[in-house]
């Protein structure tokens, strides 16, 4: 079991007075009525003058090196100032993925030019991205991707359809999955490669989907026989499983995936403070002793980030305990509501606790399913 | 210090691979030799006061540093109370009482306890090992200060056997029995929260062991022509034991202050409520994953899940300590919850 543990790492004074800086940033925001607190803001909540905001702070693309313009801090800062922005619903959407995952990936494998024209643009909060793995008939098999890029006179032609792509109207670029060669017999994770579209590109046509909360977030990007340059290809042709694997490690692992609907539990608290006191102390310790377990992990990966490791199964972990404990978090609100009915809650919370109850189930979803990660944990385990 | 733990590490295991099968744990009595031979091993070793001051003749490593150590005796599944014997020494020690040699075990809880003249009545409840040991701590309130006393020859009228427990328990009812010694306790320490410690590391032992119990036999059984292992529904019920087993374990690695103030009183209740609750699915998910083969005396599966109901619900359960976190939260009205949490 040695390689699954969490080691636990203190948060030092100075992470500690970053936490300090960034929430003064958040209540003036708040006091100047900048946003609305909004649940699952990191995918919903897109406000581009607000990434740009956090861009001038310098927390964006924190851990990126000064000569791309980033700030060469560490993952644990950054861990800390993407806490502080999700546990207040700040509308991150925008830039959350360049931050995240897009821009690490691009500092990891992409070319001089690459990284020289996209990464000031994220750091400055300017610069936006997609994901582009899932696909019409590529779910959680993603090896399947039938997205295919084919070598021209001058670059690549990428054809082939992406979807589910959070933000995709919204966003500048699209890291993309395709094929460059057919699958072997024995490996099908051979022949895959990751390219850096520009999403303003002829032939890239983004149609929104709906979500059953009625929001747009969801997109389907065709690519219709779409020219790229040579310069597009990201990283090396044929390792894009390699280099995608390494992609979901930064994108499972992060305190998203158990604070997505923190304001929910910070307003149901501060509403219900002394009726749980006597009638609910103990959900609202069980809540915090998982939240804290959760935190633990999350940062001790992120440590793991640090160190140059890839903690991809230490990642699946995090996200697995994380989707269960906001599924059990809504539960445990509702169960609540036989001591004080819902119909008396305040109107927003009542909003923000129907929101909730929506979204729940895409928890599990993105980002790769239950049932990948209980797959990724049974394979480490020796099961499979 | 860390040197000299890894040592101690590393002995135990031999030790304990050594001398602990299945079949010792089968007969926990004063008369087997295989059991006496253990312990000599053990105390030749100096095991037993790992965390007792120099002065007393103890190593003196901090209780805390030697839950490692905790964590080994319990994977291995010893069936001797070296685990308690660790705590109730360190407590004697930092209360300025020589800990006695041989095992020392001490009373999970007390009930009607009348001192007078250094002689004690009263039930002593849930003691485990009580048929080994000559010694028995109890940490009890007497003139208003929370006092460690020390037994070093225990009799009494045995009132209740536990028998659906791996380790042997009992209450006893003592009347007018000599107190060798009675010191204040050491301010820091409070033995609700070492005992909730104690039995989180314990069980933390175990479910290692209930986890490679369960891939290993999963992985060797066969049903409809091919292991049980390749079946993703035993996979990923599977998968969800280490996913409990990994937050129990970084539940418990937040406690590392030496000092017991206050501050760490969170930490430990997270720790007991996190490995409580996993301990409850690892139970039910490694029997499940075992067949009826699980439910038998003879195969040690039960060994282990016995011994994690019994410890769950020791030092305060799942329940009780979500409603001390809950409160200590709640009470202090001034401090939103995230401002609470960081």
């Amino acid at each position: 079991m040695s390689k699954f543990n969490f080691p636990f790492i203190k948060e030092t004074n100075e992470l500690l007075n970053l936490r300090k800086q960034v929430r003064e940033f958040i209540i003036s925001c708040l006091n100047n009525n900048e946003f609305t607190p909004s649940p699952d803001a990191w995918v919903f909540s897109a406000d581009p003058n607000f990434s740009k905001k956090l861009g001038s702070k310098s927390w964006l693309g924190m851990s990126f090196p000064k000569e791309y313009g980033g700030h060469e801090r560490t993952a644990l800062e950054r861990y800390v100032v993407t806490e502080e922005l999700l546990s207040s619903g700040a509308p991150v959407a925008a830039h959350w993925i360049a931050d995240r995952q897009s821009g690490s990936q691009i500092l990891r494998y992409g070319n001089e030019k690459q990284k020289l024209s996209i990464i000031p643009r994220i750091t400055a909060g300017e610069c936006f991205f997609a994901i582009g793995m899932s696909e019409p008939d590529s779910g959680s098999d993603l090896a399947s991707v039938k997205t295919k890029a084919t070598k021209t006179k001058n670059g690549w032609k990428l054809e082939g359809r992406k979807i589910w792509s959070t933000g995709a109207h919204l966003a500048h670029y699209m890291i993309v999955l395709a094929r460059t060669s057919p699958a072997s017999d024995k490996n099908r994770h051979e022949g895959l490669s990751q390219f850096l579209v520009d999403l303003s590109l002829p032939n890239v046509k983004i149609t929104g989907i709906p979500d059953m909360t009625d929001q747009r977030h969801f997109n389907e990007t065709l690519f219709d026989d779409v020219e790229l340059t040579n310069d597009s290809l990201l990283g090396e042709e044929g390792k894009g499983w390699k280099q995608v694997v390494g992609e979901l490690a930064l994108e499972r692992s992060g305190p998203e995936r158990f604070l997505s609907h923190f304001t929910l539990l910070d307003s149901f608290i501060n509403e219900f403070r002394n009726s749980l006191l006597h009638n609910g102390s103990k959900i609202v310790g069980k809540l915090i002793s998982e939240i804290q377990t959760l935190r633990r992990m999350s940062f001790s990966v992120a440590s793991m980030i640090q160190n140059g490791e890839s903690p991809e199964t230490q990642a699946a972990f995090v996200k697995e305990l994380g989707n269960k404990f906001e599924k059990m978090m809504i539960e445990t609100l509702r169960e609540f509501s036989n001591i004080v009915p819902l119909y008396e809650w305040p109107n927003q919370l009542q909003n923000l606790f129907e929101d909730a109850t929506l979204r729940i189930p895409s928890n599990s979803l993105r980002g790769g399913t239950t049932e990948i990660m209980k797959g990724i944990i049974a394979r480490q385990l020796g099961l499979r | 210090m860390i040197e000299e733990l890894e040592i101690i590490l590393e002995t135990t295991s031999k030790i304990l691979q050594k001398h602990v099968n299945h079949g010792l744990r089968q007969n926990i009595v004063s008369k087997n030799t295989d059991i006496l031979n253990l312990w000599n091993d053990i105390e030749q070793n100096g095991l037993p006061k790992i965390s007792v001051k120099e002065k007393f003749g103890g190593y003196e490593i901090p209780f805390f540093s030697i839950l490692p150590l905790i964590k080994i005796i319990n994977n291995h599944g010893t069936p001797l109370p070296l685990s308690e014997t660790i705590l109730s020494n360190y407590i004697l020690s930092e209360s300025d009482i020589n800990p006695p040699n041989g095992i020392v075990t001490f009373a999970t809880n007390t009930k009607n306890i009348q001192i007078e003249n250094n002689i004690i009545s009263g039930d002593i409840l849930s003691v485990p090992y009580l048929n080994l040991s000559k010694n028995l701590l109890i940490i009890h309130e007497f003139k208003n200060v929370k006092q460690a006393i020390l037994i070093d020859e225990i009799n009494g009228e045995i009132t209740h056997k536990k028998n659906f427990l791996a380790e042997p328990r009992y209450d006893i009812k003592v009347e007018n029995l000599n107190i060798a010694e009675i010191k204040p306790v050491k301010n820091n320490i409070e033995f609700n929260f070492l005992g909730a410690i104690l039995r989180s590391t314990q069980m933390i032992g175990a479910m290692e062991k209930v986890l490679d119990l369960s891939i290993n036999y999963c992985s060797e059984r066969k049903q409809f022509g091919r292991a049980l292992s390749k079946f993703q529904a035993i996979q990923h019920q599977i998968a969800d034991m280490a996913v409990e087993l990994s937050a129990s374990s970084a539940a418990l690695s937040a406690i590392t202050d030496l000092d017991l103030g206050d501050k760490n009183y969170n930490d430990i209740a997270i720790s007991k409520i996190r490995a409580g609750a996993a301990a409850g699915k690892l139970i039910a998910i490694s029997h499940q994953v075992h067949g009826a083969i699980g439910f038998t005396k003879e195969y040690e599966l039960s060994y282990f899940t016995k011994n994690l109901n019994s410890w769950r619900n020791d030092f305060g359960n799942e329940s009780f300590w979500e409603d001390f976190l809950g409160k200590r939260f709640l009470k202090k009205s001034n401090e939103n919850l995230w401002e609470y949490l960081t």
